[in-house]
């Protein structure tokens, strides 16, 4: 691996455009479905986006769980001999939750209630991840001079230091 | 793998605590979620078995608040320590931007010490890294147990790559947060590195004209944390204080006529109202520039969702029959209710109607001609 792949690989980068795009997706997918909300996790657990109505939820602690879920399942498929197990299913008594794999490094999670149907979730949900795949593929076959550095400002861990005390005094 | 939301104006990093079993991580974990303010931390989740072992991880958001006009994020995570879990831990490491590694100080866990850092290193291989390109931390906890090897011994035992030590008392608190200050500060360094990628090789900071220039810059290998002292910032060629965040990424393969997402009407299954203007318009100037111009499909052909679309639409010619010919004007009045509502079908007019008021008028048209020749 050189060091430009590795650079890559390690930061992801999502701009103002991508997340407009990505957004959309996820709007549709709720609207089309009846689905309550829609997250989009990546595969170590960070959250890209969000729509719907997520007011009782800790957004940060289901996607750091989604990431855990779906990459224990992964593995088991892996034991098991499968290529993977591309969708997770979870029903509870009134919300269940569907995860579903968008693109190589993305995981489509999706909430629902009895108002809809786990067909419905299914189906609309299948063709969302093939958009959000195709986004995603759009952002890795950026090349270089199509992305623009994300510059920080000089003094950037100056102020982290500060922000650091500020947090933990002492 | 660090992650730059620029819509969010987010930076997320995932930290992990690696160790031996029972050297202290979920209790480093409990500490710093407890010294938190309540405003800056999220839930403390565990997997744990019913002992309280960890089973899979224990976790917690940090948000670190904005710098540089950046919201920081971490996300802590620890691993369960026992032997056993080796795939689990490797699920939880992948795509770590920090390491705090929590080694038990009494001398009978050295081998654990060791045992522990040799699969971390292993785990890192399997994933195709290696420790000296993570920023990490070594903390020698239990510096309290009758006996405990002392941090000397340890360092040159566990920290043989010169990685920052601090000593430690999980139990009681102490060391747990300059632990963590330690690694993060070498984490936002590894972070700023990455952001100044591009002036290192020599292109200038991104404006609207020259985001996308075509000069192709060259990447260069990513500094090593640890030979970089932690207060001592590369001079940059950007204004201090001053963010320079490109929002959109310059325009090219990214948005291909075969991907754009062109807008669809929706069909709600809640909403209505809503639904109609939730779904944004594609990026058009991208797409002027590689699609020539063209009319957005009528819905019937981009997809007909089950349960909720009207059938009148195929149906209507049976429906409707009659020798004389529909007029020229109901034609496009039905039209252009059709073009106008696009995305809003429920305002158009039902085609029932339009065949049956043509209809009406054809033979109203033709009893008048007739009483006329009469």
């Amino acid at each position: 691996m050189d060091d430009s792949t590795r650079l890559r690989e390690s930061r992801m980068v999502f701009y103002r455009d991508d997340v407009a795009r990505i957004d959309a997706s996820l709007n549709e997918l709720i609207q089309l479905s009846g689905a309550r909300a829609a997250l989009l996790v990546d595969r170590e657990g960070h959250l890209v986006s969000r729509v719907g109505d997520l007011r009782s939820v800790d957004a940060e602690t289901v996607a750091a769980l989604v990431a855990g879920s779906f990459a224990a399942t992964r593995e088991m498929a892996r034991v098991l001999g499968e290529e993977q197990f591309s969708v997770v299913f979870h029903q509870g008594k009134r919300d269940s939750i569907q995860l579903t794999l968008a693109g190589d490094r993305t995981i489509l999670t999706v909430l629902f209630d009895d108002s809809t149907t786990a067909g419905m979730i299914r189906i609309y949900t299948n063709e969302a991840a093939k958009k959000l795949g195709g986004i995603f593929r759009d952002i890795e076959s950026r090349t270089d001079d199509q992305r623009p550095a994300v510059t920080i400002g000089a003094d950037f861990d100056v102020n982290a230091k500060d922000r650091l005390d500020s947090l933990f005094p002492g | 793998m660090v992650q730059f939301n620029l819509a969010l104006r987010e930076i997320n990093c995932k930290v992990v605590y690696f160790g031996p079993g029972l050297s202290g991580k979920t209790t480093n974990l409990e500490v710093v979620h407890r010294k938190a303010p309540e405003e800056a931390k999220g839930t403390l989740s565990s997997i744990a078995t019913e002992s309280d072992r960890t089973l899979f991880f224990d976790f917690m958001p940090l948000n670190l608040g904005t710098v540089a006009g950046m919201k920081v994020k971490f996300q802590l995570y620890t691993v369960p320590g026992q032997v056993y879990y080796n795939s689990t831990r490797k699920l939880v490491l992948r795509g770590a931007d920090g390491v705090i590694f929590v080694a038990d100080s009494n001398p009978t866990k050295m081998e654990e010490n060791l045992e522990s850092l040799r699969n971390l290193e292993e785990c890192l291989r399997e994933q195709g890294r290696s420790l000296s390109e993570i920023p990490h931390v070594i903390q020698f906890n239990k510096r309290d147990v009758p006996g405990a090897m002392t941090s000397d011994e340890m360092r040159a035992a566990l920290a043989t790559d010169g990685a920052p030590c601090f000593e430690a008392c999980a139990n009681v608190g102490t060391g747990v947060v300059e632990t963590f200050k330690g690694l993060s500060m070498l984490v936002l360094q590894k972070v700023k590195a990455m952001s100044e990628e591009r002036l290192k090789s020599g292109t200038k900071t991104p404006t609207p004209e020259n985001s996308g220039a075509r000069a192709k810059p060259v990447e260069t290998p990513l500094p090593g944390t640890r030979s970089e002292p932690l207060a001592a910032p590369r001079p940059l060629a950007i204004q201090r204080n001053a963010i320079s965040m490109p929002e959109t990424a310059a325009p090219a393969v990214a948005h291909k006529p075969t991907t754009t997402s062109v807008p669809i009407p929706i069909v709600p299954a809640r909403a209505p109202a809503a639904a109609a203007t939730a779904v944004p318009p594609a990026p058009a100037p991208t797409v002027a520039t590689t699609t020539p111009p063209r009319p957005a499909p009528p819905p019937e052909t981009r997809r007909a969702p089950p349960a909720v679309e009207p059938r009148a639409t195929a149906q209507e010619p049976k429906r409707a029959p009659s020798p004389v010919p529909p007029q020229p004007v109901a034609v496009v009045r039905h039209t252009e209710a059709r073009v106008i509502s696009s995305g809003r079908k429920s305002r158009s007019m039902h085609p029932a109607v339009v065949w049956l008021a043509a209809a009406v008028v054809g033979a109203a048209t033709a009893v008048g001609v007739m009483l006329a020749l009469k």
